[in-house]
């Protein structure tokens, strides 16, 4: 009797952990079963209730890069993500050592700097509209990368602090004894440590990039339209093309998608690292 | 060298693209958008004029338009404005006057019918658009089952009366009450006589318009003193919350015109009150199971008029090039062109046209849906009344407000805005 109950026990132990995991990964998965599943379908089909299981097929997303400007969308988010994430993250990485090690600025200028943050971005919006129109970046590449620096380094900044705090500084002065210069002890020292963190920052800054809706509808043009522009365009006065906008959606988080196994082990290790300082 | 390459660089990622013989426009992402698009070949064979048209959707559009129409020199060259944003525009003084462009090349804007030229064409006196499409909007219905005899024959001898086209609010209310119907025997109506857009703002305000001026309702008198939240007003709030409840789908309350047009489309509802730019969608078989089965009528009492409207905004780089494009695609040729691509003409001729006609024989339906086509009220603070009558509205046929006491309310706020705006006196 006894060992049927720890039998029971047992298993219970087993299983609820599973079904309770299963539970939230299907909360997380089945949106985007479903959104392929719809990619892969037409209007007709997607809306059908009860669902009805009709043939997949891939015109959806051949329509959205033959008859809509899917494949510039594409580049355009991608050289605005990765070229406000190269220039931001050393400027950023610059700013956290400045704060972690020298104080600059004191409380006040990390307080400005986290208040950025917390203004909306539609108040940067306006006044950033006015000055990209006298220096002539609206609608260009440059003009996207600079817009989104502002969002990128004051986040990079707030963030990669805590990364030069702690045991860091103790190694710093290690290499200064072993006679390092500060620039050296910053480079060969500082950095490479922290490398995780920089680059599960440098991570969630092009996500960050990559996701950014307003500046990039309102700064942007016909040629250097973004991704989040582009998907927002399926929703009209005649409804939402729901077929294309999942195809699109799918070819939106496609490269999020390829480089998280390659830096997972990064991202959670580099979180985790600024996270205990 | 380095320094040089690395400018050449910079300066080849500016793409600015203020060229003289390019004319820049952002419209909505809409078929009668794609129709303009396929005509520029043409255009830039006959003037030698490029036009770059950046399309994006329709709710980031204001946010789009804004900084650009408010800067002194905007990156658009020509847009296209909504009758809800006419009054905001203009009295912004964001858009040029047309009068004397028309005046010198003698175009004539007689053409256009009357209810289109006051919606998205003049203010007062002035002419600051030339309008571009409509979405009137009207009753989608089934045209197979309106004409099917032995349906015909069942509707006479329940009402008394023949069942053809709707002229009257209550022909069309008995219709839908006919049409919907247990299929399955389950004690549940499962077809339904039509489909409701109940969710707050926008949409319910724009399908309950119908209603309202289907009860012989208008929304102000002459000195614009609110007069919706009369009895036609609480009559129409009542109609709206018996179709939810009676003749409509589970859901309908938080509906928008997208779900609705999914029920219509899946061929589980006899008619739709909608937008008649949506007709052209029933007959696709990729979103549609009613292909060919789809018709349109106008809105007894008249449905709610909608269009949009060409204009040259005063931030505009180039205006001269701009004035020849609407020239050219408002010219009779490409209207035609259009019209018979599936687009929403504005011009009184197009609706008579034999070609025209003779591809889309529901242009007479159209012709009186868009003549007999009510205003909704357009001024500067349109916006922020809708917002209101939204809100109220959905609590009235959600049942959490009496339908006086949220008119009442309604009316308030409409009092209080077009008094703010000058209009009330």
């Amino acid at each position: 009797m006894s060992s049927v109950s720890s039998t029971i026990r047992r298993a219970g132990r087993i299983c609820l952990p599973h079904a309770i995991l299963i539970v939230f990964s299907a909360s997380i998965l089945l949106p985007l079963i479903w959104l392929a599943r719809v990619a892969l379908t037409d209007k007709l089909t997607a809306y059908k209730i009860p669902p009805e299981w009709a043939p997949l097929h891939f015109d959806n997303f051949i329509e959205i890069f033959v008859n809509y400007n899917f494949a510039g969308y594409f580049v355009n988010s991608m050289v605005a993500a990765i070229g406000s994430t190269i220039i931001a993250l050393p400027i950023a990485t610059a700013m956290a050592y400045a704060f972690a090690r020298h104080n600059t600025g004191g409380a006040t200028l990390r307080l400005f700097i986290l208040a950025s943050q917390m203004l909306p971005p539609v108040i940067l919006v306006l006044p950033m509209y006015s000055l990209f129109l006298t220096a002539h970046l609206l609608n260009s590449w440059s003009g996207l990368i600079i817009a989104h620096l502002a969002i990128n380094i004051p986040f990079l900044a707030w963030m990669l602090v805590a990364f030069f705090q702690g045991e860091i500084e103790q190694l710093e002065q290690a290499a200064r004894i072993d006679g390092a210069s500060r620039f050296q002890a910053f480079i060969l020292v500082a950095v490479p440590v922290a490398a995780p963190g920089l680059l599960a920052a440098g991570l969630l800054a092009f996500i960050l990039s990559w996701n950014e809706f307003l500046f990039a509808l309102i700064l942007t043009g016909k040629s250097t339209n973004t991704l989040p522009v582009g998907l927002a365009g399926f929703q009209s006065q005649r409804g939402v093309d729901i077929a294309l906008l999942s195809a699109a959606t799918i070819v939106a988080i496609i490269p999020v998608m390829v480089l998280l196994p390659f830096m997972r082990r990064y991202l959670i290790k580099g979180i985790s690292l600024g996270a205990l300082k | 060298m380095r320094r040089l390459l690395f400018s050449a660089a910079i300066c080849a990622m500016c793409v600015t693209g203020a060229q003289a013989d390019t004319i820049h426009v952002l419209m909505e992402n809409v078929p009668d958008t794609r129709y303009v698009q396929d005509l520029l070949p043409e255009f830039k064979a006959q003037t030698g004029i490029d036009v770059e048209i950046e399309s994006i959707s329709y709710i980031d559009m204001h946010s789009k338009l804004a900084p650009q129409l408010s800067s002194p020199e905007g990156g658009y060259d020509l847009i296209v404005v909504d009758f809800y944003w006419v009054a905001e525009f203009t009295q912004a003084g964001w858009l040029m006057p047309l009068d004397d462009l028309i005046k010198k090349d003698n175009v004539d804007t007689s053409v256009y019918l009357p209810t289109l030229m006051n919606l998205v064409g003049k203010v007062g006196d002035t002419t600051y658009m030339l309008p571009f499409y409509n979405y009137s909007m009207g009753i989608i219905y089934r045209k197979d089952m309106l004409n099917d005899p032995k349906e015909q024959e069942a509707f006479k001898a329940k009402y008394g009366i023949e069942l053809k086209i709707p002229t009257t609010w209550d022909e069309y209310k008995k219709q839908v009450e006919f049409f919907s119907r247990d299929t399955d025997g389950d004690g549940k109506v499962d077809f339904y006589g039509t489909v409701n857009q109940g969710q707050r703002g926008d949409c319910i305000s724009m399908q309950w318009s119908n209603y309202l001026y289907g009860n012989g309702g208008q929304y102000h008198d002459a000195n614009w003193k609110a007069t919706f939240d009369g009895e036609a007003g609480v009559k129409a709030i009542e109609d709206f919350k018996a179709d939810i409840a009676k003749h409509g789908p589970t859901g309908a309350e938080s509906f928008c015109f997208d779900e609705a047009a999914n029920v219509f489309g899946q061929g589980k509802a006899f008619s739709f009150v909608t937008f008649n730019i949506l007709l052209a969608g029933f007959d696709d078989p990729k979103s549609s199971q009613v292909v060919g089965k789809a018709g349109i009528a106008a809105n007894p009492g008249g449905g709610l008029n909608g269009g949009w409207g060409w204009a040259i905004p005063n931030s505009s780089p180039n205006k001269e090039a701009a004035w020849t494009f609407i020239k050219w695609i408002e010219a009779k040729d490409a209207v035609r062109k259009r019209t018979m691509a599936g687009g929403a003409p504005t011009q009184a001729w197009a609706f008579e046209d034999p070609e025209i006609v003779a591809k889309r024989p529901e242009m007479g339906q159209l012709a009186i849906l868009v003549a007999t086509a009510q205003e909704f009220p357009t001024f500067t603070y349109t916006v922020d009344f809708v917002e209101s009558l939204g809100r109220e509205l959905n609590l009235a046929v959600t049942g959490q407000k009496d339908p006086k006491e949220a008119l009442a309310r309604a009316a308030e706020d409409f009092n209080k805005l077009v008094v703010k705006a000058g209009l009330q006196k």
